[in-house]
């Protein structure tokens, strides 16, 4: 039998489903009340700089960005089916988890060159 | 020559029933998240390349578009974590011979910790942000 992709796909949607329910609503109240909150950017920078020193941090971002990424791929993936919008797997399989695994390989990349 | 049977069903299928709009509803969730999550990512990219672009990124937010989808995202962000918190309990059972918890603690353990994050994370920002106190 063919071997599915199913497991590893299912947890990472499960994984960024955990991560948005818990931190998801906090973190966009936060970034909505950054523009009332910073009157100096230079100053964010610098503490957001500070902060990004560790590389535990930086882990932390990239699963902030990576795991919803992919929770949000397999939603949309699946509800092209549920859509009735057909196309072969390979390419829309492709589109979804190749993008977000290429987009998240991309912000590993900026974060850990910084 | 194989004939599979083709189920005939029609492409509106969900707009008839409450139980599948809400069903919809909340797997539509996943797309206003996907474009604040990309919006972070441009934040990312804009810190990397120095103070004066992560400036014009914090001036990003504060565009009428901005702020439209993070107000979308986060009434998505809130029905997401209240369904997913509901459907924990029904995932995660833990009913075996050596370890048995009931669905209802399992429940009020993930409510608990959702409250504790988000509202957690928030004072945060505030803690850390609060004009009178620091950046």
């Amino acid at each position: 039998m063919r071997r599915s992709h199913e497991p590893i796909s299912w947890s990472l949607f499960g994984a960024g489903g955990m991560l948005l329910a818990f931190i998801g609503p906090g973190l966009i109240a936060s970034t909505l009340l950054l523009g009332w909150l910073v009157q100096d950017p230079q100053a964010l920078y610098a503490t957001l700089s500070s902060g990004l020193q560790h590389p535990l941090t930086r882990l932390a971002t990239l699963a902030v960005i990576a795991l919803p990424l992919y929770h949000t791929a397999h939603r949309l993936y699946h509800g092209l089916h549920d859509l009735h919008i057909k196309g072969p797997t390979w390419l829309l399989g492709g589109f979804f988890y190749g993008g977000a695994t290429a987009l998240s390989a991309l912000c590993a990349f900026w974060l850990f060159t910084l | 020559m194989r004939k599979p049977w083709q189920p005939q069903q029609p492409r509106s299928w969900w707009l008839r029933n409450p139980a599948y709009r809400r069903y919809m509803l909340r797997e539509a969730t996943a797309l206003p998240l996907l474009l604040y999550t990309l919006l972070l990512l441009a934040g990312i990219v804009q810190f990397s390349r120095g103070e004066a672009a992560f400036a014009t990124w914090l001036s990003w937010l504060q565009t009428p578009a901005g702020l439209l989808l993070q107000g979308i995202a986060l009434a998505a962000a809130l029905l997401h974590a209240v369904t997913w918190v509901a459907l924990v309990p029904k995932i995660l059972v833990i009913d075996s011979d050596r370890l048995r918890i009931d669905p209802r603690h399992v429940l009020r353990a993930h409510q608990l910790g959702a409250l504790a994050g988000n509202l957690g994370l928030v004072g945060a920002t505030l803690w850390l942000l609060w004009p009178a106190g620091g950046a």
